[in-house]
C-alpha cells in the first residue's frame, strides 16, 4: 500500500513535471517555418494594385529563402533567418476579392486555422481599416506598408506597423513644394486649385489633407468635386472643372477613372497649369508605361515615397529589381512595389532580431526598430515608429518629362541631384501630341 | 444656356455607346428573357480581344470589330448551348447563379492570362483623332466620339430592320412569346436561343471594341456598365431594341445634366431615380408591351 502511495506520488509529480515541460516546449522548439498571412485583391477592382503586393512577396520570400551574398538589404545574404536556426519564411496569401468582409474573414481564417505569425495587408486602406480590429484583439503583428491613410495609425493600435509615408507626409510634399517653389523660381502667378477626388478613405483622405493646406500654401480652392469610383463619363465634371479655370488641379483618382478624366479633358481641350496628384494612377506602372506612348502624363507632377529616378543607380535597387521582374513578367518594380518590398524585408529583420515567432517578441522588436538608410532600397531616412508609424518614412515630389519618366523635384536637394528642368505650364494637349512619344 | 447645351451633347454622345453596350442585353434579358450576369464580362472578352489584336498583330480596333464580333458569337452560342440550356427550364435563380459563375470564371480567366494590368490601345485611328472636334454654336463634339456614336446608330438601325423586318427577326420575337406555338410552325427555339446567345455576345463585343479607344482596359471593366445597361433595358422596356436606344440617349443625358448641377455623387442616383418615376406610370417601360 505504502509502496502504491509512493508511486502515486511519483507519477504525480512525472505527470506536473511533463505538463510544466510540455507548457513551455512551443516556446522553445525549433521554429521550422515562419508564417505570414497575407490578405490581398487579386482580383476585383483592386486586382492591379494586389497583384504588385502579391509579386514584392513573392520577392522578398526569395530574398529571405536564398542565399544573395551582395544584395545589402535585411536578410539578402544567407538562407532563410540566422535568429530562428535557418528558418525559411512562408507567404500564405489569400485573394479577398476586393471586398472588406471577405477580407474579415480570411483573416479570421489565417490567424485561427493556419496560425500565422505576421498578418500582412490589405493593400488598400478601406479594407485595411476593416480587418486592424480582427488582428488587434487577437494581438498578432499586422503591417500594411503602402497603405496612406493617416488614420490606420492614428486609432491608438498597439500591433499595426507601416514603414510608408502617409498621406499626410506625402501630401504635404506636395503643397510644400508648390508654395517653395516660386521663391526657387518657379511660377508666381499660380494662386486658386480645384480638386478632383474620388469617393473611398484613401481619395477622402488626400481631399482632406489638401484642404487644410491649400490656403496655407497661399491657395485659393475654387472647386472641390468628388467622384465615383468607375465613372463611364467625366465630362460633365471636367465642364465644371473648366468653368472653376483653377491654376492647380489637384486630381486623386484611380488609373480608369484618370484615363475618362484624360479624354474628357482632351475632348474639352482644357489643360490647368499645373496638374498635381497623389497616388491612384500616378503610382500605377501601367499607367506610365501607357504615358510613354501619348505623352498624357508629361508635365503631371505628383507625390512619390522616393526620389525614384535616383534610387535606380543604387546596386541593392537594380538586384531586388531583377528579383521582382522573375515574378512581374518582365515589369519593373513602381514606387508601391519599393514600398512593399521595404516593408516586408523590415519584417523579415524584425523576426530575425525578435529570434522567436512569439507575438510579444516581435512586436517589441519592430517597436526596438532602428534601422539606417544604407539597408533601404527606398529614399526614406530610416525605419523609427511613433505609434505604428515610421517618422522616418519621407515624401518627394516628382514630375513626368517628355521622356515618360519621373523625375525629382522636391526636396530641393534630391531635386539638385537629379538636375531636371521642370515642364510648366502643364503642356497643352496639341503640344503632347506633337511632340515625339518616347515608345514610338 | 451654353453650359447646358454642352452636356445635354455630352450625354448624347456618351448615350449611343451605352446604348450598344445595353442591346446585347436587350436581346437576351429583354426579348429572349433569360438572364446574363456576365454581359459585362463579354463587353471585357469583347475589349481585351481589340486591345490584343491592336497590340500583337497591329490591327485597329474598328478593323477588328468583324472577327471580333465572329469569334464572340460563337462564344455566345457555346454559352448557351452547353450552360443556358441546361438551366433554362428551371428556377430563374438558377439562371442568376450560372451567370454570376460565368462572370467570375471569365474575370478571373482573363486574371491568370493577362494580369489585371490597366491596358490601353493608343495608336488606333480614333485615338489619333483624340484632339479634334468640332464647334457647332458654341457647343464642342469630340471628333472620336461622333465617329463612335455614328457608328453605335448605323448597328442599332441594322438591327432594328433585323428584329422587326425580317423573318428571323419575326422567328426570335415568337420564340420569346411562346415557344411551343412557335415550334408547331416550324420555327426550332433552340436553335432561336442559341441565336440570340450568339448575337446579344457579338453585339456587346463590338461595343468594346468601340470602347476600347476610349477606356482602359482590365479585367474589371465590365461592371461599370453592367450595372448601367440592365437599367437602360428596364427604362426602355423588355425586348425593345428602340427602346433601348431612347432609354440610352436618357441615361447619358440625365448622367451629364445632373453632374453640371449637383455633386458627381448624384449622377448614378438620378438615373436610377428616374428608372423608379417611369416604372410607376410605365412599369412595362417606355417602349414595352405586356
Amino acid at each position: 500500500m505504502r509502496h502504491n502511495v509512493g508511486r502515486l506520488a511519483l507519477l504525480a509529480v512525472l505527470v506536473v513535471a511533463s505538463l510544466g515541460v510540455s507548457r513551455t516546449a512551443p516556446a522553445q522548439s525549433k521554429v521550422t517555418e515562419v508564417l505570414i498571412g497575407s490578405v490581398l485583391p487579386l482580383t476585383g477592382t483592386f486586382a492591379n494594385y494586389g497583384q504588385q503586393y502579391l509579386w514584392s512577396a513573392q520577392t522578398a520570400e526569395d530574398i529571405v529563402n536564398n542565399d544573395y551574398a551582395d544584395l545589402q538589404v535585411p536578410l539578402g545574404p544567407g538562407k532563410g533567418f540566422p535568429g530562428l536556426g535557418g528558418a525559411p519564411i512562408k507567404f500564405i496569401v489569400r485573394d479577398d476579392q476586393s471586398r472588406g468582409e471577405q477580407a474579415r474573414t480570411i483573416v479570421e481564417q489565417l490567424i485561427s486555422v493556419n496560425k500565422v505569425h505576421w498578418i500582412n495587408g490589405e493593400g488598400t486602406s478601406g479594407i485595411t481599416s476593416l480587418i486592424q480590429p480582427v488582428v488587434e484583439s487577437a494581438g498578432l503583428p499586422m503591417t500594411c506598408h503602402a497603405c496612406a491613410s493617416p488614420t490606420l495609425t492614428e486609432k491608438g493600435l498597439k500591433w499595426f506597423f507601416r514603414t510608408g509615408p502617409n498621406d499626410k507626409t506625402m501630401v504635404a510634399s506636395v503643397f510644400t513644394f508648390l508654395k517653395e517653389w516660386r521663391e526657387k523660381g518657379g511660377p508666381t502667378d499660380l494662386k486658386t486649385i480645384a480638386f478632383f477626388t474620388c469617393d473611398n478613405l484613401f481619395c477622402q483622405d488626400n481631399r482632406k489633407v489638401a484642404s487644410e493646406l491649400a490656403p496655407k500654401a497661399g491657395y485659393q480652392v475654387v472647386l472641390d468635386l468628388t467622384s465615383k469610383t468607375g465613372a463611364t463619363t467625366l465630362a460633365s465634371e471636367v465642364q465644371r472643372l473648366q468653368a472653376a479655370n483653377p491654376d492647380v488641379l489637384f486630381l486623386v483618382q484611380y488609373t480608369a477613372d484618370a484615363t475618362v478624366f484624360q479624354n474628357d479633358a482632351k475632348r474639352a481641350g482644357w489643360s490647368p497649369k499645373v496638374i498635381a496628384t497623389s497616388n491612384g494612377a500616378y503610382s500605377d506602372e501601367t499607367w506610365l508605361q501607357a504615358q510613354k506612348k501619348s505623352n498624357g502624363g508629361a508635365g503631371w507632377l505628383g507625390r512619390d515615397p522616393t526620389a525614384i529616378d535616383l534610387v535606380q543607380d543604387r546596386p541593392s535597387w537594380k538586384k531586388v529589381n531583377e528579383i521582382y521582374k522573375k515574378y512581374s513578367r518582365g515589369q519593373n518594380m513602381g514606387e508601391l512595389a519599393m514600398r512593399e518590398i521595404t516593408g516586408l524585408l523590415w519584417m523579415a529583420d524584425v523576426i530575425n532580431r525578435a529570434k522567436s515567432v512569439e507575438p510579444g517578441a516581435l512586436q517589441k522588436a519592430a517597436n526596438e526598430t532602428k534601422m539606417g538608410p544604407e539597408q533601404l532600397i527606398i529614399d526614406y531616412k530610416g525605419v523609427q515608429f511613433e505609434n505604428g508609424q515610421n517618422v522616418l518614412a519621407t515624401g518627394v515630389v516628382t514630375q513626368i518629362g517628355w521622356d515618360g519618366e519621373k523625375h525629382t523635384l522636391w526636396p530641393w536637394d534630391l531635386a539638385s541631384k537629379a538636375n531636371f528642368k521642370p515642364l510648366f505650364p502643364n503642356p497643352g494637349w496639341q503640344e503632347r501630341d506633337s511632340k515625339p512619344k518616347p515608345t514610338n | 444656356m451654353t453650359e447646358l447645351a454642352q452636356a445635354v451633347v455630352n450625354g448624347l454622345q456618351m448615350g449611343f455607346l451605352y446604348a450598344l453596350v445595353a442591346v446585347g442585353l436587350t436581346i437576351i434579358w429583354g426579348l429572349m428573357e433569360m438572364i446574363n450576369f456576365a454581359h459585362g464580362e463579354f463587353l471585357m472578352l469583347g475589349m481585351f480581344g481589340a486591345w490584343w489584336l491592336s497590340a500583337s498583330v497591329g490591327l485597329d480596333p474598328l478593323l477588328a470589330i468583324v472577327p471580333i464580333a465572329l469569334a464572340m458569337y460563337a462564344f455566345g452560342v457555346l454559352v448557351y448551348r452547353h450552360l443556358m440550356r441546361r438551366v433554362q427550364g428551371g428556377d430563374p435563380f438558377t439562371q442568376i447563379f450560372a451567370t454570376i459563375g460565368l462572370l467570375f470564371l471569365l474575370q478571373n480567366a482573363v486574371v491568370a492570362g493577362f494580369t489585371s494590368d490597366y491596358r490601353f490601345v493608343n495608336d488606333s485611328v480614333l485615338a489619333r483623332l483624340s484632339g479634334t472636334k468640332l464647334s457647332l454654336f458654341g457647343v464642342t463634339l469630340g471628333v472620336p466620339l461622333l465617329l463612335a456614336a455614328g457608328l453605335a446608330l448605323l448597328i442599332f438601325v441594322a438591327l432594328y430592320l433585323l428584329i422587326e423586318r425580317t423573318e428571323f427577326g419575326l422567328a426570335l420575337q415568337a420564340t420569346s412569346e411562346d415557344r411551343d406555338a412557335a415550334r408547331l410552325v416550324g420555327i426550332r427555339p433552340v436553335r432561336m436561343f442559341a441565336v440570340a446567345w450568339g448575337l446579344g455576345a457579338a453585339l456587346v463585343a463590338i461595343a468594346g471594341a468601340i470602347l476600347v479607344n476610349f477606356f482602359a482596359v482590365y479585367p474589371q471593366v465590365g461592371l461599370q456598365f453592367t450595372v448601367l445597361a440592365y437599367a437602360i433595358v428596364a427604362l426602355g422596356g423588355f425586348g425593345s431594341v428602340l427602346g433601348t436606344l431612347f432609354a440610352a440617349l436618357l441615361v447619358g443625358v440625365i448622367q451629364s445634366v445632373t453632374v453640371v448641377y449637383l455633386e458627381p455623387a448624384f449622377k448614378d442616383a438620378f438615373v436610377f431615380a428616374s428608372y423608379l418615376l417611369i416604372g410607376l406610370f410605365r412599369p412595362q417601360g417606355l417602349f414595352g408591351r405586356f
